[in-house]
């Protein structure tokens, strides 16, 4: 943020100037291969129009004429290959036009898996899989959307895998997931959320259990795998896997142990050579790894900033996006309908633990929990996992590997009459009864 | 009278120098003729001047045991001739007591193996000559031992064993047929003719090996089986033609045997069983071209390449048409900074830094996924089996638990994780290996020994070195079955000394009533 102190004040004065004066909002003229960068104040909003020429964010063509509402905090970059002229309107905290950008190399990374594409289409194989690494803020996302974008639009169906614990652009915070890309993503909601697969991880961190997180990875890869066989566009579209901004230690062991499982062809490493050469020097020779630049407009984001992002994904998940399409459903689940589990147990010191046993296991054991007060607000993943009367052992190990119907929050608890209260995208009953708890809470204030 | 020095001069000697007059003889009957001890072994150098002088002592005591000059009665010598070709000593003169167990007749003559010969030569019993002139001791040792009759170790293990009075035998490898084996009848076949078996020796199916085996040391040891089978009484009793099944069934063996891997000068095996890996995943093999798909990529930089030209536009969103893209403005912006780690992180990242997976030769030869996979799947077991971490892999549980047994036999028997194992059975099809072998029959002192008829030999020895590898249990049972309801000892040498181990059979209680 501190960096772009300096444009801000250069930047202020004409363009809230320009918004107050007309009401129509200022108007920016872009030369080729230039791009408008602009953040929206807090509790505010912009709106964005195209006046002439082409344009696109993050890959996605702006329709001429037409108004793109953005809310507080977004942060958007509209670039031009061509030139164009736009207007904004609203009240932004930065807004300045930037020659300085890396989008020729990222159009070049496009073009070559483009390539590969066409080989994988000719040869009858698979297409490219490839994982985009950087530590935070150095716009992974931005870069996935990019290039899902870019391929989209050239008719190919690519896979979005995003293992993204904390900043998921799929489902909920806490998830790993992945998308069948089928059209390009909106330019204000990002990319139409249809029949994604998502698994439960529970936390905002990959950290508080590697083990499962490398599990679900490989889970994931399973599943696109499988996808492939039957699906031949998928399978030449092959993925874009995004990933957690941590890159050092069991961080970076998940990051290689991912590009096994999903057996990656490219690598984008983003604005970190450490990173690069690491990799290159872990992955075998046939992985091409790649060093890409970041661009001079991502903007470091505080923890609060990251935290709101969560909440805000939570309520769209609700509510829908900016909290006016969907109406979710409030209703009592008793206890005894339900069962709630929290994956991973804590870890138990060695000298306690059976002979033979490593602790490894108790990071993948299912524990369950029994409803109490502590329980409220906290985020619920409903499980796919068929509720059979009794599952006993066999069935625990189901549970971790089944995938999400859904999300409800517990909005309160009564002890006394063993009910908790629901937020529920659908009206009752629950549609499975196996629920597992995340870390996570959400308070719906709004 | 005459004297065979160590030293090979006395050959180029005449004769008559060799001869003693009466006062040197008398001096040679006052000298001692006590051996040496030797005493305890001492195992580190401590550089003292004490353990130094002690060494010496010790040496030069050996010296002049080795050096003195033995003076024997010429009339008491037995004279033999020593015929290379056949790698036989043929005695001139009627033999000595020696005859009741060692050598053999062949065509009426008499003859001893070299082993023999060498023997009795260094306890001045034989003289033998080649070309007419008498071998010394040494000549002996430089031209009768080698890999094809008998080597130094076994020459050593012979002589030891001969020394304590014990009476030791060539011992056939060839294995009598199962048949047979239980009637007992290679016991009493006796009174063989030899003739015909020298010829099979040297049949056609044979000689091939022969050819080739000129350096190699397991092959000469075929041949060395072959010799054998020359002396061994009681082999002739079996027809040419499974003898030469037998040893096209060796043969086969000798390609097919995977311990040969290890086997010196064998390395044109291994080399033929690597080559063929790669070909069998020819078809699955899928790879991108990296050198005609161009990524941007930053890090490996280097001049000329500094420009990425215009991609095609047909593979571009709205085909657009884009200038080429100069990428080392880029680079100067990409984040290069080292960040701050603690030392013993930066020492591991520099262990690290050393070890990048694709110097792996292995691991460069793979092309895909799924080849390097199955290489790091491969390697993951073999380390894993090293570990015994199958050890924790099944659930643990008491092996017994209280109140199921209701007698001792059904508790040792659970108890009993171990099988106990037995090795004679079921082993009459394993492939015999050519670096383990029996070498001697070894029998009693002190029985009617009778050459014709030894019956069953007290052990049969191998010999090994100690610096050579330890007998598996492939190896064990395989002896064991080649020497049948006879025991087998391990001979051990040590530079010179001696030490015999054998692997007895002894069965677990089964029940303490």
């Amino acid at each position: 943020m501190s960096t772009e102190a300096p444009e801000k004040a250069g930047d202020e004065a004409p363009s809230s100037g320009g918004g107050a004066g007309t009401g129509g909002g200022s108007r920016f003229d872009l030369e080729k291969e230039t791009e408008l960068r602009f953040e929206v104040e807090a509790g505010e909003r912009v709106q964005l129009e195209l006046l002439s020429g082409l344009a696109e964010v993050f890959g996605s063509e702006l329709n001429r004429n037409k108004k793109y509402t953005f809310g507080a905090g977004s942060k958007i970059a509209v670039f031009t290959w061509q030139g164009c002229s736009l207007s904004l309107s609203g009240k932004t905290e930065v807004a300045y036009v930037s020659k300085d950008t890396p989008m020729l190399l990222y159009l070049n990374t496009h073009a070559a898996l483009e390539q590969m594409r066409r080989q994988a289409e000719k040869d009858n194989e698979r297409g490219p899989r490839v994982m985009v690494v950087g530590p935070t803020d150095v716009g992974k996302s931005t870069v996935c959307r990019l290039l899902l974008n870019y391929a989209v639009r050239l008719g190919r169906r690519p896979t979005l895998v995003e293992l993204d614990v904390g900043q998921s652009s799929v489902s909920v915070p806490g998830t790993m997931s992945a998308l069948y890309i089928e059209r390009p993503a909106d330019v204000e909601e990002g990319f139409s959320v249809q029949a994604p697969l998502v698994f439960h991880f529970g936390s905002t961190s990959p950290g508080t259990n590697i083990k499962l997180y490398n599990k679900l990875t490989s889970c994931l890869a399973e599943v696109f795998s499988q996808r492939c066989e039957v699906n031949r566009k998928a399978s030449v579209g092959g993925c874009i896997i995004n990933t957690c901004g941590w890159v050092k230690g069991s961080g970076y062991q998940a990051l290689v142990h991912c590009a096994s499982a999903f057996q990656v062809d490219v690598v984008l490493v983003l604005d970190q050579e450490r990173l690069y050469n690491e990799l290159k020097r872990d992955l075998p020779h046939f992985v091409r790894v790649v060093l890409l630049p970041k661009s001079g407009g991502v903007v470091e984001r505080s923890k609060d900033c990251r935290r709101e992002t969560r909440d805000d994904k939570i309520r769209e998940y609700f509510y829908g996006f900016r909290g006016t399409t969907f109406y979710p459903h409030a209703f009592d689940v008793r206890f005894s309908d339900v069962r709630i589990y929290k994956i991973g147990a804590p870890s138990i010191p060695d000298s306690c633990l059976p002979l033979g046993m490593s602790q490894d296991d108790t990071q993948l054991k299912l524990v369950p929990v029994s409803p109490g007060r502590d329980l409220t607000h906290h985020v619920l993943s409903v499980s796919c996992v068929e509720d059979d009367a009794e599952g006993g052992e066999s069935r625990s190990r189901g549970i971790l590997e089944s995938p999400v119907c859904g999300f409800i929050v517990v909005t309160a608890v009564d002890t006394q009459a063993q009910v908790m209260t629901v937020l529920a995208p659908a009206p009752r009953p629950l549609p499975r009864h196996t629920l597992l708890i995340m870390d996570i809470r959400f308070i719906d204030l709004k | 009278m005459a004297a065979n020095d160590i030293q090979p001069e006395p050959v180029q000697i005449d004769f008559s120098n060799e001869l003693l007059s009466s006062p040197e003889l008398f001096q040679r009957r006052s000298q001692s003729h006590k051996i040496p001890v030797r005493g305890q072994k001492e195992f580190l150098p401590n550089d003292s001047v004490q353990q130094m002088a002690c060494l010496q002592k010790t040496l030069d005591e050996h010296w002049m045991l080795v050096t003195e000059e033995r003076v024997e009665r010429v009339g008491n010598l037995v004279n033999a001739d020593w015929i290379p070709e056949e790698k036989l000593v043929k005695l001139q003169s009627p033999a000595g007591k020696f005859w009741q167990t060692m050598g053999f007749s062949d065509q009426g003559k008499q003859c001893l193996f070299p082993e023999e010969a060498l023997y009795l030569m260094e306890s001045g019993n034989v003289q033998v000559f080649y070309q007419d002139l008498p071998l010394s001791i040494q000549e002996g040792y430089e031209s009768f031992l080698s890999d094809e009759t008998v080597t130094l170790l076994q020459y050593q293990v012979f002589g030891h064993l001969k020394r304590l009075g014990y009476v030791v035998n060539r011992f056939d490898t060839r294995l009598p047929s199962l048949y047979k084996q239980q009637l007992n009848l290679h016991l009493s076949s006796n009174r063989p003719s030899k003739q015909p078996k020298r010829k099979w020796s040297q049949s056609p199916s044979f000689r091939p090996c022969n050819k080739k085996s000129t350096a190699s040391p397991e092959e000469s040891a075929g041949q060395h089986e072959g010799e054998i089978k020359t002396s061994v009484p009681y082999s002739s009793v079996e027809d040419p033609g499974q003898l030469q099944t037998q040893q096209a069934f060796q043969d086969e063996i000798l390609k097919s045997d995977p311990e040969l891997d290890s086997a010196p000068g064998r390395n044109w095996w291994t080399n033929i069983s690597s080559q063929p890996q790669p070909d069998s995943f020819q078809t699955s093999v899928r790879y991108w071209d990296f050198s005609c798909i161009f990524f941007p990529d930053l890090g490996s930089l280097s001049g000329n390449c500094a420009c990425l030209p215009p991609p095609d536009p047909s593979l571009l969103p709205g085909a657009l048409q884009v200038p080429e893209c100069h990428m080392a403005h880029w680079h100067r912006n990409i984040n290069l900074k080292e960040e701050y780690r603690s030392k013993q992180k930066q020492q591991r990242e520099q262990h690290r830094q050393r070890c990048n997976i694709n110097d792996d030769q292995g691991v460069r030869r793979c092309r895909n996924w799924v080849e390097y996979l199955e290489l790091v799947k491969k390697r993951r077991s073999q380390q894993h089996n090293k570990r015994l971490t199958y050890l924790r892999e099944q659930e643990v549980m008491p092996l017994s638990q209280p109140g199921k047994c209701s007698s001792h036999r059904e508790l040792l028997e659970q108890v009993n994780i171990i099988q106990s194992y037995d090795l004679l059975v079921a082993n009459s099809r394993l492939p015999s290996s050519d670096q383990w072998r029996i070498n001697f029959n070894v029998y009693q002192p002190d029985t009617e020994f009778k050459k014709s008829y030894p019956g069953k030999p007290y052990t049969r020895l191998c010999v090994c070195s100690f610096d050579g590898p330890v007998p598996n249990l492939h190896v064990l049972k395989q002896l064991s079955f080649q020497s049948g309801d006879v025991s087998v000892t391990f001979a051990v040498v040590d530079h010179g000394d001696i030490s015999f181990y054998c692997f007895k059979e002894f069965k677990l209680p089964t029940d303490v009533y």
